[in-house]
């Protein structure tokens, strides 16, 4: 469709130049903490022009970063391929079957997602207390897979909903079987939107924290539960936060900027198209 | 799936079939039971136990209703954060609405790098959270955060900081949320509004009608399921704020911003009187489960208007036999 063009340019982008400063500001901010040394991170008034340094990106490798680094990839990747593994599979069984019970099971699914994520933390502790799986990878992996499931459910049935049906019923025509469809047919006429839907799955799970809080500790760490060990009492090293920061959201800028067409629908589990 | 297939060898097409749905949906029963049911389950069972750290080692005694008892009956706190957790949402939501779709009817027309405008504009949705509080807190701190100097300058909080009073600390934690989330709406609007047929507000700039008649009668009906959409999504999220609050105010001074997400972390996990806590976690499951009941209904309902295609769900793939 063919957008109305700007007419006016200088009414059109002063407000938008506005807007820009607004969201984009603190973040600006923060980035130029990151290379700020020492004694011109805090001060007052301000300091708008200083001299870069790479120091706190140095510094916060040498409290572990990297390992941390590593534990918020292993916890996203794996989570994200459970999470779409089991996910995929459930939605095409929602698109294409009437599952006995299916109306439950789809709304229990949703059900995990509304709640606060606290309510569900809770018996996870308790349970994976008692599993030995607290400070484990796994317990924190299960949980982040558990509360995305409902993204991958959702939109991965409305892309199986949208493939003509048409296709499958030729293919069955053929004597393939279900399995054959499945696989052959219509997964790889979603993989785009799968695609999509495992950055959204990557990047929650990147993001979370409350999970992460619980359940892992010491060596296990995400970088979300890092971040804020670095505010102590004794002062807090600001510039080697804002480094710790920028490095845990770059990925995520990157990505935002590749699945924008996606981002309405993977933010309102699929019920809005982009 | 073989041994099944065999079991069943009178139907086999039928067979067939339904050996396929059990393979498509078992992963999904059986994880949700591992991972979810079952620790309802437990934490059930421990809600009706005195469960504290202090007895942690061996389980508690049961003590049956009565960690809900108190809770319902006599835990001013827990009322305290369920009100300040109504007041969060009633506030910020509106306003979030309000601004995202001013900013969306705005945004939307034709103009170079649209594309990374949008991307920029989403930075604050799509960081953590995490990093949204830690920005701010650095943003806001006393004395020498940027933007306190700034507003000392302007004779604002010269003797008391933002997190020291009780309404200026909630109204900062309810800014940094529409800081935060507006652009989301934004998003949901514009894709409604860029979706929208042309025709309407074609004939109605025809009939003469004004920007604010086209939006009041033309624009806003066509966008109402986004709408109705976009505010229950941000009405959850809203209810189970944390991770800012942890950051920047961990619920004070004293109990002044605490919700029920806080109220809940700190009954659990830094006073772990954790029987009390698997009662507080839940009566919130409890009742996210009615409200999941409304959501599911209405949005079920509002994507079979927003989407223009009417979904047609044929109950069985048609396979001869």
């Amino acid at each position: 469709m063919k957008l109305r063009r700007v007419n006016n340019p200088v009414q059109f982008f002063l407000p938008l130049l506005l807007l820009l400063v607004v969201a984009l500001g603190p973040y600006v901010w923060i980035v130029m903490a990151s290379f700020k040394r020492k004694g011109d991170v805090i001060t007052a008034p301000p300091k708008w022009i200083f001299e870069p340094t790479v120091m706190n990106y140095v510094e916060i490798f040498g409290k572990g970063f990297d390992r941390f680094l590593i534990n918020s990839s292993i916890i996203g990747f794996s989570s994200t391929a459970v999470c779409v593994l089991v996910g995929t599979m459930a939605a095409y069984g929602f698109s294409r079957f009437k599952i006995p019970a299916g109306d439950h099971l789809f709304f229990y699914i949703l059900a995990t997602r509304l709640g606060p994520p606290v309510a569900y933390a809770l018996p996870m502790y308790l349970i994976f207390n008692e599993l030995g799986l607290i400070n484990t990878h796994i317990g924190v992996i299960l949980a982040h897979a558990t509360f995305n499931l409902v993204l991958v459910v959702w939109m991965m049935r409305s892309f199986f909903d949208d493939i003509p049906r048409e296709v499958e019923e030729a293919a069955y025509l053929d004597g393939c079987s279900h399995f054959k469809v499945f696989f052959k047919i219509a997964l790889p006429m979603t993989y785009p939107g799968l695609a999509a839907v495992s950055i959204f799955v990557l990047i929650f799970s990147w993001n979370e924290f409350l999970f992460a809080l619980i359940l892992t500790g010491g060596d296990t760490r995400t970088l979300t539960v890092m971040i804020p060990s670095l505010v102590l009492h004794t002062g807090t090293l600001w510039g080697q936060v804002a480094a710790a920061s920028v490095l845990q959201s770059i990925p995520i800028l990157v990505f935002i900027f590749f699945i924008q067409r996606q981002l309405v629908q993977g933010l309102t589990f699929g019920a809005v198209k982009g | 799936m073989a041994a099944q297939g065999t079991q069943k060898k009178k139907l086999i097409d039928w067979s067939s079939q339904t050996t396929f749905m059990v393979v498509c949906m078992a992963p999904i029963i059986i994880f949700l039971l591992v991972v979810a049911v079952a620790p309802l389950t437990y934490a059930i069972v421990d809600s009706f136990r005195e469960l504290s750290l202090t007895v942690f080692t061996k389980r508690g005694a049961f003590i049956g209703l009565e960690n809900y008892g108190d809770l319902i009956g006599e835990d001013e706190k827990f009322y305290t954060s369920l009100w300040h957790t109504v007041m969060f949402m009633a506030v910020v939501v509106p306003i979030e609405f309000v601004c995202g779709l001013a900013i969306a009817l705005w945004i939307n027309r034709q103009f170079a790098g649209r594309r990374l405008v949008l991307t920029i504009l989403m930075i604050p949705t799509m960081i953590a959270p995490v990093v949204v509080g830690m920005i701010w807190r650095f943003f806001l701190m006393p004395s020498f955060g940027v933007l306190t100097i700034y507003m000392n300058d302007l004779g604002l909080f010269r003797e008391t900081s933002i997190f020291s009073g009780p309404a200026t600390a909630f109204g900062a934690l309810m800014l940094i949320d529409i800081w935060e989330w507006t652009p989301f709406i934004m998003l949901i609007m514009l894709a409604g509004l860029t979706a929208m047929p042309k025709n309407p507000i074609e004939a109605a700039q025809l009939d003469g009608a004004s920007k604010w008649q086209i939006l009041w009668h033309v624009q806003l009906p066509l966008l109402k399921p986004l709408i109705i959409i976009a505010l229950m999504l941000r009405t959850i999220d809203a209810s189970k704020v944390f991770d800012t609050i942890y950051i920047l105010t961990g619920g004070g001074p004293g109990d002044a911003t605490e919700v029920i997400s806080s109220f809940a972390y700190r009954t659990n996990f830094v006073k772990w009187d954790l029987g009390y806590g698997a009662a507080v976690c839940l009566v919130l499951a409890f009742v996210s489960l009615v409200v999941a009941g409304l959501f599911y209904k209405v949005v079920t309902r509002q994507r079979a208007i927003a989407t223009t295609r009417t979904a047609v769900r044929e109950k069985e793939p048609a396979v001869a036999g």
